[in-house]
């Protein structure tokens, strides 16, 4: 790679965008060329300040509460508008109405295991205010042993910073029913939740799903059930299980 | 996975406010960034949730923040362009703004480089530099998501941002704060 081309792609590499090649033909590149590293070390430092010295904007409260006014309200006249447009089909959508509920009732366990509408539900909630972590700490030796005396086991706490998906912290969570693990992963300014419970406890799904763009993906390794819940894309929410389950040592953790 | 999205999503509003609350700030930022006004930001916002809604049946999960990013900075573009607003930033001076040794330029900079600096510096450049900051470094959206929301191919989105970054060093190492 050239001197131009590195400096082209200079952005792009501190901002993880490059794959594994490109990243290392660049290191190659600066390792040998003093003004890129310069460069390098000029535009990190710019990318960083800004990062964190730029202010971001956030919504007065008043904004939610109006937005969401405003949308149960949108969605109460768009039904009522259509029903008085149709009044023959009342009877039509009572009886639809009746087949839905019939069929929810028969197929909607299997086809939404509760477990998965609960561990989203966990995750949207761990992303309000002040709810995310009840242990912060970037260092595995801290995590882990805060759940001690909480739970009666020891989950095993993974450190992928060098990943790109630093430890953010621990949490105490209830899932279906049980006391679990939550340990807190961030990628940008997106978090993965991955509960940790014993695999002798309540099952996992069987396979991923999405629900409301919330990627849901567990696994059992070592005698626990790991579930992982993210907003983040779908391939860097599958690289991020991956890790996991390739750094989670196979032998069941002390209880 | 594909092929297994989104199936507990549930019409109406319960679904709307589970996927698109969360993402309210992020709306407001990059509203407040482009009108530079809390007034004007505001009213976007509520508008593009209302427009997100109205085309909520449309969506098909997956990244909601980059969708609504989407709808934002449309009703953004449209205001502006209503109040004429456009075009209306500083000329940019290349003689003042000539690029110095690299040492004293880095020097210069984390001399000036604070929040008040940065956020004049920041205000100061053309629109389709701030956004792409801001989406990028202050969002975190991925190259990809960039170029999803404002319609261009990756290679763009990753040349404008090199010159969006360039530029916002220029205006802070040549900043004068008695200046403001």
């Amino acid at each position: 790679m050239n001197h131009d081309e590195v400096l082209r792609l200079l952005g792009a590499y501190l901002d993880g965008e490059l794959d594994l090649p490109k990243c290392v033909e660049i290191e190659e590149h600066v390792a040998g060329c003093e003004a890129c590293r310069e460069r390098m070390e000029a535009e990190a430092e710019l990318i960083g300040t800004v990062r964190e010295e730029a202010p971001r904007f956030e919504a007065p409260a008043f904004l939610e509460t109006r937005i969401r006014a405003m949308v149960r309200e949108a969605a109460g006249e768009t039904t009522v508008r259509k029903w008085m447009a149709f009044p023959w089909l009342w009877s039509g959508l009572a009886v639809a109405a009746v087949a839905v509920v019939l069929m929810f009732g028969y197929f909607r366990a299997p086809g939404l295991p509760g477990i998965v509408r609960d561990a989203v539900a966990d995750h949207v909630r761990s992303l309000q205010v002040n709810h995310l972590m009840d242990v912060a700490s970037t260092d595995q030796h801290t995590v882990k042993p805060w759940f001690a005396g909480k739970l009666n086991y020891s989950p095993q706490v993974i450190d992928l910073t060098t990943s790109g998906y630093p430890l953010v912290g621990g949490r105490l969570d209830v899932l279906d029913g049980q006391n679990v693990a939550a340990i807190i992963y961030g990628r940008r300014k997106h978090f993965i939740n991955l509960f940790i419970w014993p695999a002798s406890g309540s099952g996992l799904p069987s396979r991923p799903y999405t629900l409301n763009g919330y990627h849901v993906l567990g696994w059992t390794k070592g005698g626990m059930n790991y579930l992982a819940v993210s907003e983040l894309g779908e391939q860097e929410f599958e690289d991020f299980a991956k890790l996991i389950q390739e750094q989670t040592s196979p032998a069941r953790p002390g209880e | 996975m594909n092929q297994h999205r989104d199936e507990g999503r549930e019409p109406g509003p319960p679904g709307f406010e589970q996927v698109f609350m969360p993402h309210l700030d992020a709306a407001y930022n990059l509203a407040r960034w482009l009108l530079r006004n809390d007034h004007d930001a505001e009213d976007a916002v509520q508008e593009a949730f209302l427009r997100a809604y109205k085309a909520f049946p449309r969506f098909r999960g997956g990244e909601g923040k980059a969708w609504l990013m989407t709808i934002v900075r449309n009703v953004c573009f449209t205001m502006m362009k209503r109040a004429g607003s456009r075009g209306t930033e500083e000329p940019f001076d290349e003689e003042v703004h000539q690029e110095s040794a690299q040492a004293e330029m880095r020097e210069a900079f984390r001399q000036k480089a604070n929040a008040e600096t940065l956020q004049a510096a920041l205000e100061k450049l053309p629109e389709e530099y701030r956004e792409i900051i801001v989406l990028h470094d202050l969002e975190g959206l991925a190259y990809k998501e960039i170029a999803a929301v404002i319609g261009v191919p990756i290679g763009t989105v990753m040349s404008r941002l090199s010159r969006a970054r360039g530029r916002l060093r220029a205006e802070i190492t040549t900043s004068n704060p008695e200046m403001r």
